[in-house]
Parts: structure tokens; C-alpha cells; sequence
């Protein structure tokens, strides 16, 4: 436990030296600095990670691509099969039997001296457990969207501050070269003043039914599961399905406002506000335990006059991704690659040395340990990632209520209308809270 | 931008709702049926009730004579009505009766296609551009193209081959074509549609012709031409609209296809628009989308006194559509304090109840947690020492009285 210890340290002194307080150059590996090359092993991120579904042995398997840079220490689920496949996963990799296992999170955080620690998990328990990993002065790598309720997200963000913590949002989508592209094109006035923007995110899911009650299976935890969330029985419903429940997930809406809500934000310069006025309607199910919107539409208005439309793929023009829209044409990114531009040529623009250069990554992960290494924030930041997922919760709220919700986007209240603000947190079952910072 | 603006408001239905109230000046409509390869016994009374409902229709049927009967003795006074509505696949009318039709839509009488009628008079050219697209009757490439979506591409296809098929029958997606067309505004852009024949291969004149919903015919359902063929379509005659409805085929009481929430709303929209142009009735709230079929039994939409009544008794295995109503209800208040709070006085009524089942008072106290005030507050306390509602309850009370 001493050496871990002391390797976190030494994480913390190169930061230190990174910013040019004091100078130790004789054990600092170049590499350490950010200057390529081979990182000693003892120098490597100490990292584990809490929730083992697919998101997050999709993060695990990119973090232990980075050979060099990250050792993979332990694992954390509330599915023991899903905790043992974990462990299985890393142990091969390290041909060792050395990853440890745990089922509850506080003793993976009590126990483990890490330097970091890689997330994903439903989003009903991102606020008790991100602000838990924070408090501890781990650097973490968060699955979006970082909160399911904008008080969670509030605290999360002022547990960062506190702490001054690397933090990373599963938000990959920035570390590709087309969505910066059409970003900085769009952030450069490449299409004018940017006026409208519109964001499709995908359609939502069919129906189930309400599948009857069943023994909950042996492997998994239910209760813990459930965590802060209402206690209902269990009907085979818990890994993927939560999504499509509002107790754990806004739907497809909120699990993808961290993707094309967050780009658009950065291309608009919208990456610290919120729209000061959010209206729409969602076209919810009438059957069965899903209960998220199945469709969804609705428009937010900022301060400085842009508009941003968020809907269904469906209902938009040009479907999945962002769209710019300025007063001279629009840029459109979306996955597979995708950009595309009212006038080909703005796609062939240059962007002038004077001009707004947004954040390079070409490495979602990589970004995140290199800045554990030098300091600087990584490519996808909390507060950032709080402002995107924001702009779906309002906009779940003004769904739910049917009512124009009024944001004041500098002290983070909703204005005039105190039964919106109720939907601002969701009440957790006790014992669970959010931790203080 | 103003124009999107305007169409994200209007395309929910975000415009003030219009109710529609029974009053006299109801359109009168004549249903013409009496032959048919299909069900019409069913289905003719079932689409008068469908369109009497509204409160905008007055619909008398009139039956022709039976197959092989005199023609003659069959001429409808179409000067009286707005709106005809043919359910009817069957012989030939007489030519002054044609004429008369053919004049009445001519001159801007509306006309709703149903379902087989559009297999109807494959020989009559003018009833033929009233509907677009038609099947069966040794219909092939003499009669028109075919008209479909191929990866959301309209396609006007002129291949030889059969006009008209439909695999086996299933549920489907119906996917809308043209937003802000009056019909469809306001309307999810794709519903599952009840149990029902997918028509397919339809050819025709196409002129004049809109389509606003298409459904894909996929082969591995039991059959399907693996495109997007046309549901819901709008024809212009002369100064007449001919709204043009493929779906709905009849079983016993109706069946699926009949009770399906979206073909019902899609039906009376269609046929107000045929006669106006224009559709001033609001979108139901039991509209379907694409996460489930919402059938109506009684052809009706369920109303807030009876998802008041019927919510009490709510088991979570079994349909959650009162809530749905409630819910939908308090968001098309949009805040009104005095609506809000009558609706919460009927949710209180419920939760007092002892007769209510455990599972209504937890669905209602999560939706009284943002809605509730300080009239509801009592009451949840006391359900407070339910140990099954205890979680719900305080839930509830940390909302509201946070």
C-alpha cells in the first residue's frame, strides 16, 4: 500500500513540476512530461474502475490499450459475474491473478490507493458516487451524462473545484478530427454569426411490457443497485434497460446530450451557460415500466439571442448530430465521420493563426492521463459537461410540466415557478445522499 | 428561423388546444358502403361512430344494392353533404350516379378513401385520380406507377407488374412523411399501428397526390416489398380533397387495426381536412408512438373523470393508460394553478381511498412530488406509516415541501 501511496505522490510532484514550482529533473522521465516516448512502469496511472457493464469495459479496454501509461488495479460492480469477467479481462492482460475485486464502492475507494479512476455506471447514482471518487482526490474519467438531476450536477462540479482533480467526460466524440473540425469552423464564423442550432439524438426505444416480478439472480445486488433510487421489485430489468426508466435515466435525450449537445456547445461558445428559456413536448409511453420520452422536442433560447432545437432524429431535417446554423450557412458533424456544409468550400477554410484554436486530442484516454501527468485540464471538463447534460434536464423539465421554463443560467435557478424547481433534484431513498464536499 | 420557431410550436400541438365541442353546425357526411370484400358490416357503423365522435361529423350510411342488384335505385343526393366516405369494393354505380360523384368532387366536395375502397372501380379513370393509387382489379402498369419511399427517396416506380398486395398481417411502423401538413402536425413522426393489412405494390395515377405516411414492408414479417409504401395520402380533384387512408382493415368489432388509437385520430383529421382544408381538432393524448399500440376499444379517448375512475384499480401488470391521461392532462395545463390544483384534489380523492391499490398511490405520489401543494401534504403523511408506500410518500414530501 506504501509504494501505491507513493506513486500517487509522485503523480502529484510531476504535476507540481509540470507547472515549474520546483525542479527534480533527475527522477522525472521526460515522458512523465508529456515528451513521448516510455513511461517507467512504476510510473504509470494506478487506475480501477467502478461499473463493469459495457461502457465500462469499453473505457477499461482503451485504458489498458495505453500499456505504458496505466496500470489497471482493481474493479468494482454490483454483478459479480459482470466483476469477475472485469477482473478475468485484466488478469489476462497482465498475465498475473493481481486484480481485486470489489462489490461495494465504498470499500473500493476506502481500500484502493489509486491515482485515478474510470466510471460508468446508471445515472441515478453518478452523483453520490462521482462526488465520493472526487472527495477522495482520485482523478476520474465519467461516463456522461455526468448527472441525472442538475442539483447532482452542481455538486459534482463544486467537488471538483474543491478538490483540483483531472477530470475527463466520456465525451470521445470531441477527440475526433470531424467534430473539432466542424467546432472550430463554427466557433471561427465560418457560417456567420451562429443563430440556430439544431441537435438530433436518436429516436426513442420500443416498449416491453412489464415483465412479471422474478427472483433477483444470485450475482446481483439489487438493493445496491437500486441505490438512492425508489425500491421496486425486480423484474429482469437492470443492466442496458434502466435507460428507458425515468427513476435511473432521461432516455435516449439525456444519455446523449453528452455526445451532440456538448458539441454544439463548444461550437457555439455555449460551454459555460445555459439557455435562459427551454419549451417543447415529449411523447411519452402509455404501457409498461418504460417511461422516457419515446419522442421529444423542444427549443432553448439563450441570452446572447442563439437558438438551440433539440429533437428525435426523426424530426429534423438532417437527423442524427449538430448543425450550425449561421447567417451565412450551416455546418453538420455527426458520427461515421460525417461533415458536411451548406457551401463545400467552408469545409476547405483555414483557420488563421490569430484565430480560436479549440482543444486538440486525438485520444479520448490518452488526453486523460496525459493530463493527470501535466496538470491542464483535459479535453472534456466537468463544469463543461455539467452545461451540456443541463440543457437536456431543462428540457426534460419543460416536458414534464408542459410548461416555458425560465433559467437563470449564472446562478443556476429556475426563475418563477417553484414546481419546476422541484424537478431540479430527486429526493434519494435513505440512507443514500449526496456526500458533503 | 422564425419559420422553425413556428413550426416547432405548432408541430406538438403547443398552439391552443380546440376542443371540439358537439354543436349544430356538424358537417354532414354520407357514407356510401353495401359491398365490399371486406367486413363492411363492421366497419361501416364503426367509422361513423370513429367520425361522429368528434362532434364535427353528422354521418348517415347509405348502403348500395347488394352484388348483382339494380344500380339504378342507388343515387345518393350528394348536393346535401360536405364529406363522402366510401367503404365500398364492389360493382359498378350507374353512370348518372358517377356523373354526380365525379361533379361533386369537382366542384369541392370532400371524399375520405377507406381501406378496399381503393380496390374499387378499377375501370373508372376519374374515381382512380381521387385515389392515387389503388390495388388489385387486374390493376399493373396500365394504371400508373408505383409510389413509394426506397431510404427515404420518393420513389415513382413505372416497372411493369401487379398493383396491390399485403403480406401477412402485423403490427407496423407508420412513419410521417410531411410534418406540417394539417393532418399530421402535432403528431409523433413515427406510431406503431394496430394489428393490420400492410397494402403494398399500389399503383395508380398519382397526380395531385401527397403522401404524408408511409410504413416499411418488411419482407421478414410474414412477406413485404422491403419499402416504404404509402398509408396516408392526400389527392386533389377539380376543387375537391380526397384524404386516402390504406389501413384499418375490419375484424370482428373492428379489431386492431380499427381500435388503433392513430388510425382513428388520422381518420377524423384526415376528413375535416377534406372538407376544409384545415384540422381544428386537437391531438388525442392517447396518440400512439412508437413504443407501443394503443388500441381503443370503445373507439373512443379516455377522459380525465374516467382515468380518475379506473386508476384506483391500477395494477402495474396491466395498463398504465389513467395515468397517462392524468399526466397528460396536467402538462396541457401548462402551469394554470387553478387546473392543476382541481386535478390534484381527484389524485388526493384517489390516495384517500383504501379501495386503491398501492401501486395507483405510488404512481400518483411521484407525479404529486413536482405538482403537489400544501392540500396534498396531510394526506401523504399519513401514508407515510405504510411501509409499501412509505419510500413513495416521503419522496414526495421532500419535493414538496423542500
Amino acid at each position: 500500500m506504501a509504494s501505491k501511496t507513493n506513486r500517487r505522490d509522485f503523480v502529484k510532484r510531476s504535476v507540481a513540476v509540470a507547472a515549474g514550482t520546483f525542479i527534480l529533473p533527475q527522477i522525472i522521465p521526460s515522458s512523465v512530461l508529456g515528451m513521448g516516448g516510455k513511461v517507467a512502469p512504476s510510473n504509470r496511472i494506478i487506475i480501477g474502475s467502478i461499473g463493469t457493464g459495457s461502457q465500462g469495459m469499453s473505457n477499461m479496454r482503451d485504458f489498458l490499450r495505453l500499456k505504458d501509461s496505466v496500470h489497471f488495479v482493481a474493479v468494482c460492480d454490483v454483478d459479480s459475474n459482470r466483476l469477475s469477467k472485469a477482473k478475468e479481462t485484466v488478469d489476462t492482460e497482465y498475465k498475473n491473478k493481481d486484480c481485486r475485486k470489489y462489490a461495494d464502492y465504498r470499500e473500493f475507494l476506502e481500500k484502493e490507493k489509486l491515482d485515478a479512476v474510470s466510471i460508468a455506471l446508471p445515472d441515478h447514482w453518478h452523483g453520490i458516487i462521482y462526488t465520493a471518487a472526487v472527495n477522495k482526490g482520485l482523478n476520474v474519467y465519467g461516463e456522461k451524462p455526468i448527472c441525472r438531476t442538475i442539483e447532482d450536477g452542481q455538486t459534482i462540479v463544486a467537488a471538483v473545484k474543491k478538490n483540483n482533480i483531472i477530470w475527463q467526460t466520456g465525451s470521445w466524440q470531441r477527440s475526433l478530427t470531424n467534430f473539432h473540425r466542424g467546432a472550430e469552423l463554427a466557433i471561427n464564423g465560418r457560417v456567420g454569426k451562429v443563430k440556430y442550432i439544431e441537435v438530433g439524438l436518436p429516436d426513442g426505444n420500443k416498449g416491453i411490457g412489464t415483465p412479471p416480478v422474478r427472483p433477483v439472480p444470485p450475482e446481483l445486488d439489487w438493493d445496491m443497485w437500486l441505490g438512492p433510487a425508489l425500491k421496486v421489485p425486480y423484474r429482469g430489468v437492470a443492466h442496458w434497460d434502466w435507460r428507458w426508466m425515468l427513476d435511473y435515466s432521461g432516455g435516449q435525450l439525456t444519455d446523449w446530450a453528452g455526445h451532440h449537445i456538448d458539441i454544439a456547445n463548444w461550437g457555439a461558445g455555449l460551454e459555460h451557460t445555459g439557455p435562459v428559456e427551454i419549451s417543447g413536448k415529449g411523447v411519452y409511453p402509455y404501457e409498461g415500466i418504460f417511461n422516457v420520452p419515446v419522442e421529444y422536442d423542444f427549443l432553448c433560447r439563450y441570452d446572447n439571442g442563439i437558438e438551440m432545437r433539440v429533437a428525435n432524429a426523426s424530426r429534423l431535417p438532417l437527423g442524427m448530430g449538430t448543425t450550425w446554423h449561421g447567417d451565412m450557412g450551416w455546418i453538420h458533424v455527426d458520427r461515421g465521420d460525417i461533415i458536411s456544409a451548406s457551401d463545400p468550400k467552408i469545409l476547405n477554410e483555414v483557420i488563421g493563426e490569430n484565430e480560436i484554436h479549440l482543444y486538440k486530442s486525438s485520444d479520448h484516454w490518452k488526453n486523460f492521463i496525459d493530463c493527470i501527468h501535466s496538470g491542464k485540464p483535459a479535453i472534456a471538463p466537468v463544469e463543461v459537461a455539467y452545461r451540456a447534460i443541463s440543457v437536456a434536464l431543462l428540457g426534460e423539465i419543460a416536458m414534464t410540466t408542459g410548461e416555458t421554463i425560465k433559467w437563470d443560467p449564472d446562478k443556476e435557478k429556475i426563475i418563477g415557478n417553484q414546481k419546476a424547481s422541484r424537478l431540479l433534484s430527486r429526493p434519494y431513498r435513505q440512507p443514500w445522499n449526496l456526500p458533503t464536499i | 428561423m422564425k419559420k422553425q420557431n413556428l413550426l416547432l410550436l405548432t408541430v406538438f400541438g403547443l398552439l391552443p388546444f380546440f376542443s371540439a365541442c358537439k354543436n349544430e353546425a356538424t358537417y354532414k357526411t354520407l357514407l356510401i358502403t353495401g359491398q365490399n370484400n371486406h367486413n363492411w358490416q363492421e366497419s361501416s357503423p364503426i367509422l361513423k361512430q370513429i367520425l361522429d365522435e368528434t362532434g364535427l361529423f353528422s354521418t348517415d350510411i347509405m348502403k348500395t344494392p347488394d352484388k348483382g342488384g339494380d344500380m339504378k335505385t342507388f343515387n345518393p343526393d350528394f348536393s346535401k353533404y360536405k364529406l363522402v366516405v366510401i367503404d365500398y369494393n364492389g360493382d359498378s354505380w350507374s353512370d348518372k350516379t358517377d356523373t354526380a360523384f365525379v361533379d361533386f368532387v369537382r366542384n369541392g366536395g370532400g371524399v375520405v378513401i377507406y381501406h378496399a375502397a381503393d380496390n374499387s372501380f378499377p375501370g373508372w379513370k376519374e374515381y382512380n385520380a381521387m385515389t392515387g393509387l389503388g390495388g388489385w382489379g387486374d390493376r399493373n402498369q396500365k394504371d400508373g406507377p408505383y409510389v413509394y419511399y426506397k431510404d427515404n427517396k420518393l420513389i415513382v416506380d413505372t416497372t411493369a407488374g401487379i398493383g396491390g398486395t399485403h403480406g401477412k398481417r402485423r403490427e407496423y411502423v407508420v412513419r410521417t412523411r410531411i410534418m406540417d401538413h394539417p393532418i399530421m402536425k402535432g403528431l409523433p413522426v413515427a406510431w406503431l399501428h394496430g394489428t393490420d393489412e400492410l397494402y403494398s405494390l399500389l399503383r395508380g395515377p398519382a397526380k395531385n397526390m401527397q403522401i404524408l405516411a408511409s410504413a416499411f414492408a418488411d419482407s421478414a414479417l410474414g412477406g413485404g416489398t422491403m419499402r416504404d409504401e404509402p398509408m396516408l395520402m392526400t389527392i386533389t380533384f377539380g376543387k375537391g380533397r380526397i384524404f386516402h387512408t390504406a389501413m384499418g382493415h375490419a375484424d370482428i368489432g373492428g379489431g386492431p387495426a380499427m381500435q388503433c388509437a392513430g388510425f382513428i385520430t388520422t381518420l377524423q383529421r384526415g376528413a375535416e381536412w377534406a372538407i376544409t382544408g384545415d384540422v381544428t381538432q386537437k391531438i388525442p393524448w392517447d396518440f400512439p408512438s412508437t413504443a407501443g399500440v394503443v388500441l381503443r376499444p370503445d373507439f373512443k379517448e379516455m377522459t380525465l373523470d374516467e382515468a380518475f375512475k379506473t386508476i384506483g384499480k391500477y395494477d402495474i401488470t396491466r395498463s398504465t393508460k389513467s395515468l397517462a391521461c392524468i399526466q397528460s392532462k396536467i402538462r396541457s395545463l401548462s402551469g394554470d394553478t387553478q387546473g392543476l390544483l382541481a386535478i390534484e384534489k381527484d389524485m388526493v380523492k384517489v390516495l384517500s381511498d383504501n379501495g386503491s391499490t398501492s401501486e395507483a398511490k405510488k404512481l400518483l405520489l411521484r407525479e404529486l412530488s413536482w405538482m403537489g401543494t400544501d392540500y396534498s401534504v396531510n394526506t401523504i403523511k399519513k401514508l407515510n406509516s405504510d411501509p409499501e408506500l412509505k419510500d413513495e410518500a416521503e419522496f414526495a414530501l421532500a419535493r414538496i415541501q423542500k
